[in-house]
């Protein structure tokens, strides 16, 4: 047989092109075999929102209080730590004094986790 | 030589039935559409979903899937989707149509992703890069964002409530997630998934990184929303969550997109901390096979831990869940890291 060369399907010869390709046609398979197999007897009661057998709230504006508020503004912190963390160690460890500012600093924020990890109760939950 | 037989039925096929099977038989098609690609990963997860099923019942004295298909009931999930194929589509009056129509197919989309960036062996794996594991994230973060899309775009209460705590979850296990990471990527040297396998050949990172192990096992579960961390899709509290409104086709893609992201989170696990492929070798069997056997075998592993969670633990509580995220996983994943960067540069 001839050897299959990477330009003779064009883009079809990158596996990742052609897998997402396929992914791409994955749903609109199912959407097209759930067309051809699923009835279509449109009544409103079916398209009512589930209420679990209670009365159904019509719209309306209405306070939805949000607890546990402090932990997402707490995430932003901590998001960005992580991050410095992840992306900064590892070039640190190239040498022998980058490795020992990289272990004083994580050496300080586990300190400083575990204290926080303390304090997080003391919190307001709700705001 | 197989070859030679088939090499005259080869040169009397019309060009363009030629060109079909150089393209059936080349490495794209193969990776792409068979292994570890789409045929691959769909049985896999209707098979993680039988498995799942007869698991649970006979942790619970019962019997399981039995009827349809004739080992063990082993044909009952395709049934199952048939099913929910040939079941009419609603889209609720108070929705937004397209977000509501679009996200089940864009959760599919990602999280069948995610496959193409898990090597399976030094070889199969569909796309090759030096920061695959970085990709791998990419994509497993914006998971949850059609998730969230699907909850507000239902336009009803369980759904929005399911969406809140989605939400309230991500933010306390992201971060020790990335924290445990750092801890793996330290200790191999690379970003690339091939290259921290192989640094595993002797000791597999469980060992020396229990501890990052512990976050990064128990982030999975919350990422996946396993028990007990399923409190955004909690049957009996809110229904069904963020997915309350969903039926028939919508329902089936975001089943198995959350099976197919759990097995893939299952096979990540199994390559950072369990030593990924390597196994030893099997008799008569060339590394391309076996290696990937060795890593199934662990990913199954990783799994029944998961599926016998269900089984055994009773659903945490929101306020539980995120004191377990903060107060005790983020700590822990520093002190991961304080002490691979003790034990890498400094024993």
């Amino acid at each position: 047989m001839d050897q299959v060369t990477m330009s003779e399907f064009g883009p079809l010869s990158d596996p990742f092109v052609l897998y997402v390709i396929l992914l791409i046609l994955a749903p609109i398979g199912f959407y097209e075999i759930s067309w051809l197999l699923a009835p279509s007897r449109p009544k409103r009661i079916k398209r009512m929102a589930f209420e679990s057998g209670q009365t159904p709230i019509p719209w309306s504006f209405s306070r939805y209080p949000i607890e546990y508020f402090p932990y997402v503004i707490i995430y932003v912190s901590y998001a960005v730590l992580a991050l410095i963390a992840f992306f900064s160690v590892t070039p640190l460890l190239v040498t022998r004094e980058g490795a020992l500012r990289a272990l004083i600093v994580i050496g300080a924020i586990t300190l400083g986790s575990f204290y926080l990890s303390t304090q997080i109760p003391k919190l307001k939950q709700r705001v | 030589m197989v070859g030679e037989e088939i090499l005259p039925l080869y040169n009397s096929l019309p060009g363009a039935l030629q060109l079909l099977m150089r393209f059936i038989f080349s490495e794209a098609f193969v990776k792409a559409v068979i292994f570890p690609g789409a045929i691959f990963s769909t049985l896999l997860g209707l098979f993680a979903l039988w498995y799942e099923r007869k698991l649970l019942a006979r942790i619970m004295l019962r019997v399981g899937p039995l009827h349809v298909g004739k080992v063990s009931g082993i044909l009952q999930t395709l049934a199952d989707g048939l099913k929910l194929l040939s079941k009419e589509r609603i889209v609720p009056e108070n929705a937004n149509k397209a977000l509501f129509v679009l996200m089940p197919a864009t959760v599919l989309i990602l999280s069948l992703l995610l496959y193409a960036f898990l090597p399976f062996s030094p070889s199969w794996i569909i796309f090759p890069s030096e920061i695959g594991l970085l990709l791998f994230f990419a994509v497993s973060a914006l998971t949850p964002v059609p998730l969230l899309v699907a909850g507000y775009a239902s336009g009803s209460k369980y759904p929005l409530i399911g969406t809140t705590r989605l939400a309230l979850m991500l933010f306390g296990y992201e971060i020790p997630m990335f924290i445990a990471l750092t801890g793996v990527v330290l200790m191999s040297g690379s970003f690339n998934l091939v290259k921290i396998v192989e640094a595993q050949s002797a000791v597999p990172f469980i060992i020396p990184q229990i501890i990052g192990f512990i976050v990064f096992f128990t982030t999975v579960l919350a990422e996946a929303e396993r028990v007990p961390f399923d409190i955004p899709t909690a049957e009996g509290e809110i229904v069904s969550g963020w997915g309350t409104e969903y039926s028939g086709a919508y329902f089936l893609m975001i089943y198995l997109a959350l099976y197919e992201k759990l097995i893939a989170l299952s096979v990540l696990t199994s390559l950072l901390y369990l030593g990924g492929w390597h196994g030893p070798p099997i008799p008569g069997l060339p590394e391309s096979i076996y290696a990937p056997f060795w890593l199934m075998i662990k990913t199954f592993l990783v799994l029944t831990v998961i599926f016998m969670f269900r089984a055994i633990f009773p659903r945490f509580t929101i306020e539980k869940v995120l004191d377990l995220g903060w107060k005790y996983l983020i700590p822990l994943g520093f002190l991961n890291l304080f002490i691979v960067i003790l034990f890498v540069e400094f024993l």
